[in-house]
């Protein structure tokens, strides 16, 4: 039964060809809108080979401080972290991570450059493949040695094609070693950063961070996968706490996963996430996205139930069900959606190449690599997931108003109804 | 086989009435070919359809194989005009985006259980039967009229119905297509025993039969 539908569909598309080109360049455009959305929020919550463990790495990012009945949020700082948070034992490894900061360079061309200070935990949460040399070691932080590890585009900026272990490049005025270089992140990460360098030449160690806020972030990666674990012994350690410290009354603590980060409803709980409510709205904004295409196919379908009375109307006579007929019209929108849906990744990889050509004109400081919109399969089962939605949102009504055609009438090539 | 009692078919729009059938009392026995004749407008067609379960009748009741139908579901309806009933139509309403071997197959797709081989194979035989076994990958546009009426005839005896109901038939052929259709209807009639119901405005094809039944104004005039 499947397969002869598939095959009527098909020719049902060959035939029209107007209505057929219609359709896929409206599927085609919906789907790829779609997709281009999906990789740039892949590339804020997914795995990636440089982040293989995101899904179990919490990134503690926010501290709020009761005091005296007001509170503050902010980053926590160096201080506050290594005191309070560098011994959970839910966690396998935990790193401290400054914000990108950013830092130009000019050589000729503008160009601009993020920098991160980290320890050397960071080398064992993430997974950067190394192009050449190696990662500063836990000695080279304590010492305070100037070392730096930088990436491949900062490499090409400043070497060329040349190799730049060993040579000497220049940050806020002090002279660094660079001993290795690795490959880029994904584009929005924060782990992606130009120049790594070890935290204890942060100038900033000095002057911004306080005892418990500051510019600081952690990141957790913990034993299970269960990110619960880190949060509850993570609560429990701030409740201890409590008054104990001056200038605070009570603490909390919020430490997420990417994907939690990005799903849970509310950022002013350190309680466990609910993620139904951004679920719903996140479906209920793809739905909205996908309504205005989806009812220009349906008046589309619409207006062929005239064409097609006459193919009903056979079909009914022979013994087709209104429900096998709507079955069969549903599966010719969705096989029509398909078609349309690989059009649409086909265009998504495309537009996502020129997204990044367009950002780099705009903003030539940024130069974001060209493969940093990657359609991976989380993001090809959404698309697909998508066309699959939108073709059973535009076809069932149109299918299940064919199916009601009284056959006598549709065999005159009439549409009165039942 | 079939019997009609009191069939009345009332069409009502706003401002008219047409009574297309009035209190009609039909039988037709298995293995008959029965001719329906009458001027233009008498309810042919419309018999015919109430016969064949496409359209309700306003009052009465029919039964097919001493089975009562006007109670069946919907569901029941489509799974007895597939096994039961085969029709063939005046123009003829082959499915154009449809090869002739996909049209012929097309009644069996209704049926669970049959297999894509064994489609084939009944299409096949029936379009063997109709003379037209070499047609089989041709698409309805790129055949002759008679020729497509006699697609439209395998169509209807693929899935071995009891009874054909073929509404003029011959009326868009010419005389000697029209004469072919004829002669395969009456050798399904006799080899198979089929009971076939026609509607015809033409004598000579009635006079072929072995029953006519004349209409006038919605009523049996004979
Ligand atoms: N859908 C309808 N609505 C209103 N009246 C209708 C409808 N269908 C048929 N009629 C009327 O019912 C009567 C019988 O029509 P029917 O089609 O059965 O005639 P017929 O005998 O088949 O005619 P013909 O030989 O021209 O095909 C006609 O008067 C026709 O106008
Ligand atoms: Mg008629």
């Amino acid at each position: 039964m499947l397969k002869n539908y598939i095959k009527l569909a098909l020719k049902v598309m060959l035939r029209k060809k107007y209505y057929t080109i219609l359709s896929l360049a409206g599927i085609g455009f919906t789907i790829m809108i779609i997709t281009v959305f999906a990789t740039f929020i892949d590339q804020v919550i997914g795995e990636n080979s440089a982040e293989p463990e995101r899904n179990r790495t919490l990134i503690l990012d926010k501290v709020s401080v009761y005091n005296q009945g007001k509170k503050e949020d902010g980053f926590p700082s160096i201080h506050f972290l290594k005191k309070y948070v560098s011994d959970l034992e839910s966690t396998e490894v935990i790193s401290f991570i400054t914000n990108k900061s950013y830092i130009s360079f000019s050589k000729g061309k503008p160009t601009g450059h993020y920098l991160v200070y980290t320890d050397e935990h960071f080398w064992e949460i993430t997974d950067f493949e190394f192009l050449e040399g190696r990662s500063f070691n836990r000695k080279e932080v304590e010492n305070g040695d100037r070392v730096l590890i930088i990436n491949k585009r900062t490499r090409e900026h400043f070497f060329g094609d040349q190799a730049a272990t060993g040579k000497e490049l220049r940050v806020y005025g002090e002279k660094f070693k660079v001993i290795g270089v690795v490959t880029s992140g994904a584009a929005f990460s924060r782990v992606n950063a130009d120049m790594i360098l070890p935290y204890s030449m942060d100038k900033n160690l000095q002057g911004l961070e306080g005892p418990i806020q500051g510019s600081y972030s952690a990141m957790l990666l913990a034993r299970s996968d269960n990110p619960k674990q880190v949060r509850s012994e993570l609560r429990a350690k701030m409740r201890l706490l409590t008054n104990k410290i001056s200038g605070a009354d009570s603490l909390k603590a919020y430490a997420f996963t990417p994907l939690e980060q990005f799903a849970k409803s509310s950022s002013f709980t350190d309680q466990e996430p609910e993620y139904g409510k951004t679920a719903i709205s996140f479906f209920i904004i793809l739905l909205l996205f996908m309504l205005i295409p989806a009812i220009s196919l349906i008046n589309l379908n619409l207006s062929r139930i005239g064409e097609r009375a006459e193919e009903i109307g056979v079909r009914k006579s022979f013994g087709a069900t209104s429900a096998t007929l709507v079955g069969q019209l549903v599966v010719e929108n969705v096989i029509l959606t398909l078609v349309g849906g690989i059009i649409g990744l086909a265009l998504a990889a495309y537009a996502t190449g020129l997204l990044v050509h367009i950002i780099n004109t705009f903003d030539p400081l940024f130069k974001m690599p060209a493969d940093s919109f990657i359609i991976n399969w989380r993001v090809l089962a959404l698309s697909i997931f998508s066309c699959l939605v939108f073709g059973l949102l535009s076809g069932v009504y149109p299918a299940w108003k064919m199916s009601k055609l009284n056959p006598v009438y549709a065999l005159k090539g009439g549409q009165n109804h039942d | 086989m079939i019997q009609l009692i009191n069939i009345e078919k009332i069409y009502r729009t706003k401002t008219i009435e047409t009574i297309a059938l009035n209190k009609v009392n039909l039988q037709i026995n298995k293995g008959e070919f029965v001719a329906i004749m009458g001027p233009s407008g008498c309810g042919k067609s419309t018999l015919l359809n109430i016969i064949g379960l496409l359209d309700s009748p306003t009052a009465g009741s029919i039964s097919i194989d001493g089975q009562e139908v006007s109670s069946f579901s919907n569901r029941k309806l489509a799974a007895f005009r597939n096994f039961k009933l085969g029709f063939i139509f005046q123009s003829f309403h082959l499915i154009n985006d449809l090869s002739v071997l996909d049209n012929v197959e097309l009644p069996l797709l209704y049926r669970s259980g049959v297999s894509g081989a064994e489609r084939k194979k009944k299409a096949l035989e029936a379009l063997e039967k109709v003379g037209l076994s070499t047609r089989t990958k041709h698409y309805p546009s790129q055949l002759s009229g008679g020729q497509r009426q006699r697609v439209a005839i395998a169509r209807a005896i693929v899935g071995s119905p009891e009874v054909i109901l073929a509404d003029e038939p011959t009326g868009n052929l010419d005389s000697v297509m029209g004469e072919e259709v004829m002669n395969i209807m009456l050798e399904l009639n006799k080899t198979d025993g089929t009971t076939i119901i026609m509607v015809t405005h033409d004598d000579n094809m009635a006079n072929k039969t072995e029953r006519i039944i004349r209409f006038f104004d919605g009523q049996q005039v004979n």
